[in-house]
């Protein structure tokens, strides 16, 4: 798949993956899993990004003694999920029209 | 690998990277493993998950921007001694214009490259212009009745005509290499960074 494709699906996954309660690394990665393999190097980066755009905020806790990173969606992080569901159904229409020419040939 | 065997290999190969980058990714595998852990996996079976030392340091590396990068670079871990100071004021006739000749050095490069462009279109041009000047001229000889000489210099002028449309593609072709020569040498200075940081 084209790079710069994924990554824009890997982003709005991680911000599904947190968008109904806050969650961390290990969990992301977890709930991910039966939709697609996310290495743990892969998920850092994805959060960096995530953060530095304002789309999540962490906040450090305590957890069995010892410290975890929880991560929370923001509004711009609900607002990007929202602008990629009406951003898909564009790619659907293209995806149709793509199909279209191939069945003419 | 155990735990900290892992996270040892991985701080060593993050050495010469800036500190915080470091720490934070060590807490970020850290807390991974441990939580793999807290699930019932062993320690070897969580770090081994992980993946390799190398390709996370490899992943670290690529990306921390440049500019971080060299700004970690030039500014010392510690405060400057006192003699240090002392020779980098000292040493200024010495270093600040030799900072300030490299620089000309890249710009002058940079100047010769595009004079040289402008002066070969400035040459087709006067082709041009000659070549369009003695047709006219030739033309008005032979309207005098000096039909020989007029003939002679509509020949002349029609050559160079010809010449300057054909330069043309030169010309083009020259402006196009002096753009690419020019990205060359603004991407072999980027690399003189980074080759100093991977050998750090």
């Amino acid at each position: 798949m084209d790079a710069q494709l994924k990554r824009g699906l890997l982003d709005v996954c991680v911000l599904a993956a947190i968008k109904s309660e806050d969650s961390y690394g290990y969990k992301i990665i977890k709930d991910m899993k039966p939709y697609l393999e996310l290495s743990e190097s892969t998920l850092y980066t994805i959060l960096k990004r995530l953060e530095a755009a304002n789309m999540l905020t962490v906040r450090t806790a305590e957890h069995d003694g010892r410290l975890r990173k929880y991560y929370r969606i923001t509004e711009a992080g609900v607002g990007r999920i929202e602008e990629f569901k009406k951003e898909w159904k564009e790619v659907i229409s293209i995806y149709q029209f793509v199909t279209k020419e191939e069945d003419h040939e | 690998m155990n735990r900290e065997t892992f996270l040892a290999a991985l701080r060593a190969a993050l050495a010469g990277l800036p500190q915080d980058d470091i720490e934070e990714r060590l807490a970020f595998y850290g807390e991974m493993i441990d939580d793999r852990m807290e699930e019932g996996l062993s320690q070897e079976e969580a770090v081994a998950e992980m993946g390799p030392v190398e390709d996370i340091a490899a992943q670290t590396l690529e990306e921390i921007p440049l500019a971080k990068l060299v700004r970690e670079t030039i500014t010392p871990r510690r405060g400057l001694r006192g003699w240090e100071i002392v020779l980098l004021v000292l040493g200024f006739p010495v270093w600040f214009p030799l900072l300030l000749a490299a620089a000309a050095v890249v710009l002058a490069l940079y100047a010769v490259i595009w004079i040289l462009v402008a002066s070969l279109w400035t040459v087709d041009a006067l082709l041009g212009f000659n070549g369009l000047g003695c047709i006219a001229t030739g033309v008005a000889s032979i309207t005098r009745g000096d039909v020989l000489p007029g003939i002679a210099l509509m020949g002349a002028g029609l050559v160079c005509a010809g010449l300057a449309i054909f330069l043309v593609f030169g010309c083009q072709a020259a402006s196009k290499g002096a753009v690419r020569l020019g990205r060359a040498v603004a991407r072999g200075i980027k690399k003189l960074f980074v080759r100093k940081e991977s050998v750090k």
